[in-house]
């Protein structure tokens, strides 16, 4: 018995010792993460909360959605190169002879660029709207994130007009579509509520920043299209948040290049940049359009992809006397600064970036005219200042979204819609047309509205307006390239993608596209 | 705080221990010790004396062998309580408790399976008789041969229902393995690893040459006792261990060479030319160097291997020891991959207090040093001109830096990438008879793995070069610490002990840590200091340097009992509460039971005159088993991570933000299975037999789901939504063909057919019932999809065009599912499986007198592979600016390659996997040798297959193991390999 006793007593021990506590306890120890109650409570800590909803400002160019939207128009194309090189699967193709449908990937990446910004807004303003901080600037905080927000709405209200709208993170009810004029009525109440809260200031700190300056160049944006997004124009609008703009100490850079220079930054013409680092990366613009060989000539040490170029007759607008001409577009021999020679490619051919882009006979695909052109064919951009001796990694030069170039080539184009002073609308036009061609030599007397499209184009190249404009100018329909025919209306606006459509069953698919 | 007081927990059970052992002395009998001697005869079924039989008193170190005439002596030192047991390869082992005789003759019966063989089967043995799961075990004799890693290599093809893939030639990669199916979406690791009896252990820390038997438990019933990891089934690996019965020092070697089974059949520089030709190309800009170059030949070689292990064991009547070290060198076919491994073990067991105190040691270290192989080196050899020169004429490196090109050979030559890993552990248990049949067990592990990676790529080459050079070193360091205590119950009752009762009762506690740094730089001055230096680097960002660590704590409450009614009727129960910091709040525990019962109906009186029937045992079972392994730590947790950097008022700053969806009802993914089999051993041992099938259901699969943004943040979550199933049979068969004195053959057939399927994929919130996967990336060809995951389908569904013929100008005709006249994403249907119909083995081993002859041979029925190194190569779109493979399609085909089914080809196959040949000595007059035997082996002979590419046994791990049966377009192509070898035991 006293041996069964002693038995029942070590194993007593046994289990007492397994139901300890801290034997049984499962919490994790967290090493190179932070719990989300314990951080946010510094300046510092609450400034590197707030970071990542501008860095959501990176996905709107120069990856899918400007492929997108400058593919889609007139601007630039992703031919498919001898061997097939960029075919991948005939996006590019589908962007330019639009035939794009739900599943097209470079659409999915678009729509998720602005959905992950709106989510990451709406994140971190909740975030804020509970921390404990300097009310002022928890106030002007809070209003940056709504503008950053906007943004990405008015992005989607003109990419794809009927969205879901979602304003408070902690609602997890999956949103359902909202309407398109509702969408515009949510972006325009959200900017006229903030634009005051906002800093006005044009400065180092306010540099990249969601400022008023940003506020009313987006508002203008907003009643620019007004009339194609909700059928009713407002071009008074236009010209009044323009002239705020104005207002504010920006000015038209003397040199064009200034806002494409590698520290671009210095440019007082930016309103609204994205800011690219080659640490953190984000310009991969000299990768996607550069040739193999370009590199050699350009004395920068990088592999590059061959990709997107210009469209011929986009090329052909320009005068051969604009600055912005050769300024907009790499052309001609690339030559090695070794031997002096032209360089060759893989092919055997002369590296020679014609402006044309000659489809390789019998390359065509099934019944259209899209086929292959050689890897030397298409103008390349070159806008942002190559930088030399850069070894693998992407580009610094930031990319100025809004600029005040744009704001004075829109308020000549809501006056002249308003039939009203039009003194002031040349003028304005001439500004930007003088800086371009160096002289006042191709200077308008009475700027049309012809002009002023012309003048955007010019002006604006590869900068993710040429879809938009020529929507509004009624163009974007009408055939170019090797796209023969006139598109159906439907094609205005791009579908919900299927991706999206399959994680949320209450979208609503934009018409045409079932 | 909390890993102060986990310490504090484990201090204070080490504490407790000592008044533990205080509690067990107060209660220690002195039993007298009866010592007797005991002799016989071992005899075979022709009633000849066997010679060098085992005889081992059960459950001690105390053991001799039979001389040349079958007579053995041993003296016992408790003979109330002893059990004596025989053994001999080819025989039923044998028990026979002593009780007061003093001579017991043995007449052992033959069989080609051991129904007497003790067999791990997780926290315990059992004997194959007892066993009520489905336990397959393979001992040393059965082992593959010829050059092996690990555990992996030596049971390939060995068991029913294991699969066991190797998916390249890579001398460093690891194989694939699967048990009863792909149980799992996220990220299958297939079986645990338990090594003498460690949870969670690494294949790598054991030498082939160091492993005795390995169990693999396939039915959750005999897995379920190992709960939350055990959804993969069980690989329990068993090392060597000395025996008292002899001392003894042996030595195994070979030396082996390696070179390339197959490789891509791509045009010569003499059909590139005739290419060209027939195309009027201008061939001027590239065939200006004469050169004919076999790039694949270029980057290729002879391997050279060879491996040295050198043992020692023995052991007094008290203890016992095994002492070992192994040595393998493994150039692989690639001229940049070799394996360099030094292992060392050591076993020590001393017993003590009338032997009822039994104290372990293990300690065991594993140096490895491997160079990877630069898989970018095969997409540049199939691309390269072979008109173009590996070097120039003046001596100088030949390069090109026109797209997918580049010079492999100098990438090669001046670029490293170098693992150096090292593995210690130790292990430490005590276990303490409390009475007679009442054992208690203290087991301590722990263990350090650590990796340093050391990679450079030459600022000259392709790799390197549009870096300016970049170097990386990343140190990685996983540490476990584990502590486990087992209670263990054995009686046997009833007037002549007719009743058998085992039981176990556990308690398991262990945390793993992981850690890591990582710097990394480029663009440097000089290519002198590799990644020596990388302070001297130019181009520094800010994710270059990195560092990471995190936990895990899993808890495990376990129980067994078996009982068994004249190994006629038996039964089994398991149960397993398991505990896991990995899971949501209130899903941190799960609940993992078991139950089996088998009938040995040979073993009943009315079976006995059917003299025909040795052995027959029918089991069935059911356990639930869990996964974890997916899972990372941390999923269930708001957490704030850094995200790069941002700009602010003319500096860059580090950005945080909450970097995943937090999903704190994250619990565990749960596998029921249930099973049924026969085992059978017929016509006087000659045939045995397992004829078994199951039904396994996983349900809240873990997978990371699509999910809608707004309103979440990301638009993918961890979550626990779908249920998958795989049913399957499987069939093992012996054949003693021949059984004479002088020659044997044994004969051995495995089969297995398993059915794997989704049965769901979502629920109320996570709304996607298809998710496409897998990429077939080629140039031009950037985001098709190859497989779906997708209710009511397998895992590896390839998905996609199906090609219907080409039309007069080389395009493609796909079949238009919907009927509407053009061919879109729409027309995508069902292309084949990669999941094989049956995978098979066949092995056979013959002995003539002294000399043995083996050859086995494994393959699969009906499984497909994408071939995409033929989609990606099999085209003129680079000619002649490249290369292409020499196939018809480069002729036929006039646009960019399209996924469709004409690249999913038939990948069945037989393959002549090991030939091994040897010769034993005579060395029965040599005093100091006990045994010599010299061998030869072939590996990877020959494969028969209509598949067209290069290998059809693939890598099945690609994308997390949700798009296998891709042949890579960067394949490694595999090696055939012959070794010589000796193996000496003095």
């Amino acid at each position: 018995m006293k041996k069964i006793y002693s038995i029942a007593l070590s194993l007593a021990a046994v289990c007492t010792l397994m139901f300890t506590a801290s034997c049984t306890d499962l919490d994790e120890v967290v090493y190179d993460k932070i719990p989300s109650d314990q951080f946010g409570q510094t300046p510092d800590q609450i400034n590197s909360i707030i970071g990542p909803v501008y860095k959501t400002l990176k996905a709107y160019w120069p990856g899918d959605l400007f492929c997108v939207t400058e593919e889609s128009s007139d601007m630039a194309v992703t031919p498919t190169r001898r061997g097939g090189d960029w075919w991948d699967g005939g996006v590019h193709m589908e962007l330019g002879l639009h035939t794009w449908t739900t599943r097209t990937n470079p659409l999915n990446s678009s729509w998720n660029a602005c959905m992950d910004g709106v989510s990451r807004c709406n994140q971190v303003y909740a975030i804020i709207e509970n921390t404990p901080m300097d009310e002022a600037l928890k106030a002007r905080t809070l209003a940056e994130i709504r503008g950053v927000r906007a943004f990405w709405y008015y992005v989607a209200v003109d990419m794809f007009g009927n969205v879901p709208l979602a304003t408070d993170f902690n609602n997890t009810e999956v949103p359902g579509t909202t309407k398109r004029a509702d969408v515009y009525k949510f972006i325009i109440d959200e900017l006229n509520d903030i634009k005051d809260k906002v800093r006005p200031e044009v400065n180092s700190s306010s540099y990249g920043k969601f400022t008023r300056g940003v506020a009313y160049t987006l508002l203008a944006k907003m009643y620019l299209n007004a009339e194609v997004w909700i059928g009713t124009p407002n071009w008074a609008g236009v010209v009044a948040a323009c002239d705020e703009v104005m207002k504010l100490d920006y000015i038209i850079e003397p040199d064009w290049k200034t806002s494409f220079l590698v520290n671009n930054e210095v440019s007082k013409e930016i309103i609204f940049p994205i800011t690219f680092g080659r640490t953190d990366g984000g310009n991969q613009l000299h990768y996607r359009t550069l040739h193999y060989l370009d590199p050699i000539t350009l004395g920068m040490n990088i592999g590059t992809w061959n990709g997107i170029c210009a469209n011929p007759e986009y090329v052909a607008q320009f005068d051969i006397d604009d600055k912005r001409y050769e300024g907009s577009f790499l052309m001609g021999p690339m030559v090695d600064p070794a031997t002096g020679l032209v360089q060759i490619t893989a092919h055997g051919r002369e590296l020679i970036h014609t402006i044309e882009l000659r489809t390789i006979e019998n390359t065509e695909k099934d019944g259209t005219l899209w086929g292959e052109v050689n890897q030397e064919d298409g103008a390349r951009v070159n806008k942002w200042v190559f930088e030399k001796g850069l070894s693998s990694s992407d580009q610094e030069n930031d990319f100025a979204i809004f600029r005040l170039a744009d704001v004075y080539l829109m308020k000549a184009e809501a006056l002249i819609r308003l039939g009203q002073d039009n003194a002031e609308a040349t003028r304005l036009v001439n500004v930007i047309r003088e800086r371009g061609f160096g002289d006042n030599s191709k200077n308008y007397t009475a700027a049309t509205l012809d002009d002023v499209y012309l003048e955007r184009r010019l002006e604006l190249a590869w900068e993710n307006v040429s879809r938009q404009d020529m929507i509004r100018f009624g163009t974007f329909l009408q055939p170019t390239l090797w796209r023969t025919k006139v598109s159906e209306p439907f094609r205005l606006l791009f579908p919900i993608p299927n991706a999206a459509m399959q994680s949320n069953d209450k979208l609503v698919q934009n018409p045409g596209y079932n | 705080m909390k890993h102060v007081k986990n310490m504090i927990c484990s201090l204070g059970l080490i504490r407790k221990l000592g008044l533990l052992t205080l509690l067990m002395s107060l209660f220690l009998t002195t039993a007298f010790a009866q010592q007797l001697t005991v002799k016989g005869k071992v005899l075979d079924e022709f009633g000849e004396g066997v010679i060098g039989a085992n005889i081992l008193e059960k459950g001690t170190t105390n053991g001799v062998t039979t001389d040349l005439d079958g007579n053995y002596t041993i003296v016992i030192a408790n003979a109330q309580r002893a059990v004596i047991q025989f053994s001999y390869i080819g025989y039923n082992t044998k028990d026979e408790p002593v009780g007061d005789r003093t001579t017991i003759d043995v007449t052992l019966d033959p069989s080609v399976v051991n129904l007497g063989e003790v067999v791990a089967i997780g926290y315990g043995t059992q004997t194959r008789r007892e066993i009520t799961g489905s336990v397959a075990n393979v001992t040393q004799e059965n082992f593959n041969k010829g050059v092996t890693r690990d555990a992996a290599a030596l049971l390939q093809g060995k068991v029913a229902g294991l699969s066991i893939t190797t998916g390249s030639g890579d001398v460093a990669a690891n194989p694939t393995i699967r048990l009863r199916g792909i149980s799992t979406l996220q990220n299958d690791r297939g079986p645990f690893i338990v090594i003498d009896g460690v949870p969670g252990g690494d294949m790598a820390s054991v030498a082939p040459q160091d492993i005795e038997s390995i169990s693999v438990l396939k039915d959750a019933s005999s897995a379920a006792i190992y709960g939350s990891r055990s959804a993969g089934g069980v690989i329990l690996i068993t090392t060597k261990r000395g025996s008292a019965s002899k001392t003894m020092v042996s030595y195994e070697g070979y030396l082996a060479t390696s070179s390339l089974a197959n490789k891509p059949d791509l045009m010569t520089a003499e059909q590139w030319r005739e290419y060209a030709k027939s195309k009027s190309l201008d061939t001027s800009p590239y065939d200006k160097y004469g050169a004919n170059t076999d790039w694949f030949d270029e980057i290729s070689r002879t391997g050279v291997a060879h491996n040295h292990s050198v043992s020692m064991s023995g052991g007094g009547s008290k203890n016992n020891y095994r002492a070992s070290f192994t040595y393998l060198s493994n150039e692989g076919v690639m001229r940049d991959n070799s394996l360099e491994k030094y292992s060392f073990r050591f076993q020590f067991q001393q017993r003590a207090i009338d032997d009822r105190l039994r104290i372990g040691l293990t300690g065991s270290g594993t140096l490895s040093d491997r160079n990877d192989t630069e898989a970018r080196n095969f997409v540049l050899a199939y691309s390269l001109p072979p008109v173009y020169p590996v070097k120039l004429s003046d001596g100088s490196w030949f390069d090109t830096r026109e797209y997918d090109q580049g010079n492999p050979v100098r990438n090669q030559e001046y670029n490293t990438d170098k693992f150096s890993n090292s593995l210690f552990y130790g292990a430490g248990d005590l276990s303490f008879t409390l009475m007679d049949g009442l054992d208690i067990k203290l087991s301590l592990y722990k263990s350090r793995h650590m990796q340093d990676r050391s990679q450079y790529n030459n600022s000259e080459t392709e790799r390197g070069r549009d870096n300016g050079g970049w170097g990386e070193r990343d140190n990685q360091k996983w540490d476990k610490n584990l502590m486990e205590w087992l209670l263990e119950y054995t009686k046997a009752f009833g007037a002549s002990e007719q009743h058998r009762l085992n039981a176990m009762l556990g308690y398991s506690w262990e945390e793993n840590e992981w850690s890591k740094a990582r710097v990394a730089n480029r663009n440097f001055v000089t290519d002198m200091l590799g990644a020596n230096s990388l302070q001297s680097g130019q181009g520094l960002r800010a994710n270059d340097i990195e560092s990471a660590r995190n936990m895990n704590r899993l808890i495990s409450f376990f129980g067994r009992a078996h009982y068994s009614y004249l190994e006629r009727y038996m039964l089994t129960a398991t149960i397993r509460r398991d505990g896991s910091s990995k899971f949501g709040a209130n899903h941190k525990w799960g609940i993992f039971p078991s139950a089996s019962a088998a009938w040995g109906v040979s073993q009943e009186g009315f079976m006995q005159d059917v003299k025909w029937v040795d052995d027959l045992k029918f089991r069935v079972g059911y356990g639930v088993t869990g996964n974890q392994d997916g899972l990372d730590p941390y999923k269930t947790l708001e957490l704030y991570g850094t995200d790069n950097t941002y700009y602010d008022n003319g500096s860059w700053k580090t950005a945080y933000t909450i970097n995943q969806n937090p999903n704190p009802n994250l619990k565990w993914e749960e596998t029921a299975m249930f099973n049924i089999g026969v085992d059978f051993g017929l016509f006087n041992g000659r045939l045995n037999g397992t004829l078994e099938w199951y039904d396994k259901r996983t349900r809240d699969m873990l997978y990371t789901y699509r999910v809608p943004s707004p309103p979440y943040m990301y638009r993918d979550m961890m979550a626990n939504v779908g249920d998958m199933q795989n049913t399957g049979i499987e069939l093992a068969l012996s054949w003693n063909a021949i059984r004479t004195k002088d020659l044997q053959w044994t004969t051995s057939f495995t089969f297995d057919h398993n059915t794997n399927k989704i049965t769901s994929l979502a629920n109320d919130l996570y709304t996607t019932s298809r998710v496409y996967v897998g990429d077939a990336w080629i140039r031009g060809g950037s985001g098709n999809t190859t497989h779906v995951v997708e209710e009511g389908r397998p895992v590896g569904q390839f998905f996609g065009w199906k090609f219907l013929k080409f039309d007069e100008s080389g395009h493609y005709v796909m079949e238009d599912q919907n009927g509407d006249g053009i061919i879109t994403d729409d027309d995508r249907t069902y292309i084949g499986s990669a999941l094989p119909d049956l995978t098979f083995g066949w092995n056979n081993q013959f002995n003539y007198k002294n000399w043995d002859l083996s050859f086995f041979f494994r393959g699969t029925v009906g499984n497909k592979v994408l071939n995409h190194s033929r989609m990606a190569y099999a085209q003129s779109g680079y000619l002649i600016g490249g290369n292409a493979l020499n196939d018809p399609l480069v002729y036929e085909l006039t646009e960019v390659p399209k996924y469709c089914s004409l690249y999913i080809e038939d990948a069945s196959h037989i393959r002549l996997d090991n030939l091994a040949f040897g010769y034993t000595f005579n060395t029965k007059n040599v005093s100091w040798l006990d045994r010599a035997r010299v061998y030869v082996t072939g590996q990877n002979l020959f494969v028969l297959t209509g598949y067209k590419g290069a290998d059809p046994e693939v890598n099945m791990d690609r994308n997390n193991g949700l798009s296998p049966g891709v042949q890579d377009r960067e394949f490694y192509p595999k090696a055939r390999t012959f070794s010589v070898g000796v193996s000496l035991i003095f």
